[in-house]
């Protein structure tokens, strides 16, 4: 079962890809960052990389690729591919001169996934037509209009790993959602020194690489539609238990890439009860963690007859939205009424 | 054509030149001694030397045509503290290497000749260094910046782009006849401002393949506009698409161009500049170029199937595309001078593949040609035109 998901998810990634790749023009402002052609890098994939002969970064940039490097790790939010430096890693990061960069920015990449990837950086003092650039850690008192290089190579690091530049809003006020951004701040500009991926950042990771972990939090760039569903014994004895398992799940669709159909463990799901033939729900409790990933149990002792359902209300702090599910109907019987000779016995709850 | 009338003009500034050169370099070999060029005018043999050098790029073997390579040369904190331009021939012969000031340029080769842009942080200069003669003349000097600068195909005249030294605002496009002794004078206004594109980082000249029309291309960080003039007639049409990136080449009524990525791999279209379509030509292109070929102008672009990096050829209307062969390990694809920084003028129908896709001055590894109508790979020095 396990092999049909992953061929399934496969397919959902490429088509995940190919979708973004077509929005890169015309991504929707603010939703997750568009994904560049090319496809992704593997699931948690540790990619090494080195200083290129001739082109080695001084030692202050050296530190702050690395941070950059670090930062990817600790907020990737995914199992997007990580970076780490090793003397003999692979993949190459110059300073200082590159065909790759082409004429303008400060930095650029190469991406060849799943197997490798170039970064360059700009030297200090480039001339551009506006001026000459500025690494803010060529300085110790960083000047006004200098660039923030562990933010520029977070933002490269994102590209690596098939980020595409986020649509911001007009007025730029979500600029701080993504480090992966079409115009470089310089200090102090909003998020010229940011060292962290933006929630629309981590949500195209995620959907592209997965979160990590059933219980992990998706980001709030994200708008994922959840499905409930609930099952419930069809009947009990009179002052019987009947345990109600709720079941939560990112919905199963395409566009959400790998995430279509996760299982949502450790979120908050509330059991309802009503009786047969009214309207108005009342909460029995919250559910605790299920037997398996994603789902959740709570038991109730009945004595009549009760229509169930599972309640998963959206979290302010993620990025999915709420589901109720179906009902079910529990019949105590056939005796309704104490005393029942079938009745559990006293105690048995 | 262009060495007899900047032969004309050569004289004083050459000094300057010279002084230009003296800076430490930790980048720089000590085997590489710079070299101060001598006036091209002073040495009566210059002209006749780059005459035949013309005729030879121009009939004879690819192994004495002219290339240069420009580098930044940084100081210990890894600060740009200069340029090294290194020019020679394909065939190894009259390698030389200066250095320039931060604010520098080359382009070309035109011809057996490459045009030098430099700035002192008070005058920009410009000279025309000829590879063959090892020699050079001045052609222009600027109290505002010239930041690019590109030869017209027929010899006749310079084009600058220039920006003011203090508040490095636009000045403009310039031209300068090389037959009249007569100043600059404007030929593209500034580009107007636009926040699609933010603060221009680059200004580019593009030629199209048979030299009659000129690009410029005005590059913010990530997209650029791109204006594209005929010099006969002076019509200028732009393409100010903001999901565009740099361009590629110019052929055909074609304006061929990267999307505004800032890496590779990037898909490149083709916009019809008299009607606006736009159709993919590479959706997952690595580096490229736009070259003449018998059938045309084409796009040739490296592009990674699996764990093969191959060249990949398609004409500029979409049609015909066809695989060239694997990319050999340790080579890419050489880009314009424009992206690499470097130059070789190869024969038409040929593209070069070197060490990170730009001529080499050092190493093992040698640069190759390769034949687009029939993916025939030769060494560099083997190609006659």
């Amino acid at each position: 079962m396990k092999h049909i998901r992953d061929r399934r998810l496969a397919v959902l990634v490429s088509t995940l890809t190919l979708g973004l790749s077509v929005l890169a023009g015309s991504a929707v402002a603010h939703g997750p960052d568009p994904f560049l052609a090319g496809g992704a890098f593997g699931q948690n994939q540790a990619l090494n990389f080195s200083w290129r002969s001739g082109a080695v970064p001084v030692a202050a940039i050296q530190t702050a690729i690395k941070a950059a490097a670090a930062d990817v790790t600790a907020t990737r939010g995914s199992k997007a591919a990580t970076f780490t430096y090793a003397t003999t890693g692979g993949n190459p990061i110059g300073y200082g001169l590159g065909a790759t960069c082409g004429v303008n920015g400060i930095a650029c990449f190469t991406r060849t996934a799943p197997t490798s990837f170039t970064m360059w950086l700009r030297e200090q003092g480039h001339v551009f037509d506006w001026g000459s650039l500025k690494w803010c850690q060529s300085y110790s008192v960083p000047p006004s209009g200098c660039f923030d290089v562990e933010t520029i190579a977070l933002d490269e690091f994102g590209h690596v790993e098939g980020l595409g530049h986020h649509v911001n809003e007009p007025d730029e006020s979500d600029y701080l959602d993504a480090v992966v951004q079409t115009f470089s701040h310089a200090k102090p500009q909003v998020g010229w020194n940011v060292h962290a991926f933006g929630v629309c950042d981590v949500a195209t990771l995620q959907r592209v690489y997965d979160v990590l972990s059933w219980s992990a939090k998706y980001s709030t760039c994200n708008l994922l539609a959840t499905t409930l569903t609930v099952a419930a014994p069809a009947t009990v004895v009179y002052g019987g238990s009947a345990t109600a398992v709720a079941t939560l799940k990112v919905t199963d669709a395409s566009a959400y890439g790998r995430l279509g159909a996760n299982p949502l463990s450790g979120r908050v799901v509330t059991l309802q009860t009503r009786a047969p033939g009214t309207t108005t729900w009342l909460v029995a409790g919250t559910m605790t963690a299920g037997a398996t990933a994603g789902t959740y149990a709570r038991t109730l002792t009945l004595t009549a007859d009760v229509q169930v359902r599972a309640v998963f209300k959206a979290p302010t702090d993620e990025g999915l939205g709420g589901s109720i599910s179906s009902t079910a109907t529990i019949d105590v019987g056939p005796c309704k009424v104490a005393p029942c000779p079938m009745s559990a016995p006293a105690g048995s709850q | 054509m262009v060495r007899s009338a900047w032969l004309r003009r050569a004289g004083p500034g050459i000094v300057a030149l010279g002084a230009a050169g003296m800076l430490t370099s930790t980048t720089l070999g000590a085997r590489d001694r710079p070299w101060v060029p001598p006036d091209c005018a002073g040495d009566a043999r210059a002209g006749g030397t780059s005459a035949q050098a013309a005729r030879a790029t121009s009939q004879g073997n690819v192994g004495d045509a002219p290339w240069f390579r420009l580098d930044p040369i940084l100081d210990a904190n890894g600060s740009l503290a200069g340029q090294r331009l290194v020019i020679g021939r394909v065939d190894g012969a009259g390698k030389r290497t200066m250095e320039l000031p931060s604010e520098s340029f080359a382009a070309g080769p035109f011809g057996a000749t490459v045009l030098v842009g430099t700035d002192d942080g008070a005058r920009s200069r410009l000279f025309v260094l000829d590879v063959v003669a090892g020699c050079a003349a001045p052609i222009d000097t600027s109290a505002d910046v010239i930041r690019r600068a590109t030869i017209s195909p027929d010899g006749g005249s310079i084009v600058e782009s220039r920006v003011e030294r203090e508040s490095r605002a636009d000045q403009g496009i310039w031209r300068r006849r090389l037959d009249r002794d007569e100043p600059a004078e404007p030929l593209i206004p500034p580009i107007g401002a636009d926040g699609r594109f933010g603060r221009t980082w680059s200004t580019e000249f593009l030629w199209t393949v048979d030299g009659r029309e000129l690009a410029v291309q005005s590059c913010g960080e990530n997209a650029c506009r791109t204006r594209v003039l005929e010099p006969t007639t002076g019509a200028l049409h732009e393409v100010d698409e903001p999901d565009l990136g740099p361009a590629v080449g110019l052929a055909d009524g074609r304006l061929v161009s990267y999307l505004a990525c800032r890496g590779l791999p990037c898909p490149i279209v083709a916009i019809d500049l008299s009607t606006g379509v736009r159709r993919t030509l590479a959706p997952d292109a690595g580096p490229a170029v736009v070259i003449a070929t018998d059938d045309g102008a084409r796009l040739v672009h490296e592009r990674v199937v699996g764990s093969r990096t191959s060249l990949f050829t398609v004409p500029l209307d979409g049609s015909e595309g066809r695989d060239l062969g694997a990319v050999p390990a340790g080579l890419s694809l050489h880009m314009d001078a424009n992206r690499s920084a470097d130059g070789l003028d190869a024969a038409a129908g040929w593209v070069l593949l070197a060490p990170e896709g730009r001529m080499p001055i050092h190493g093992a590894v040698a640069p190759l040609l390769r034949h687009v109508p029939d993916g025939r790979t030769v060494a560099v020095d083997e190609v006659t035109r």
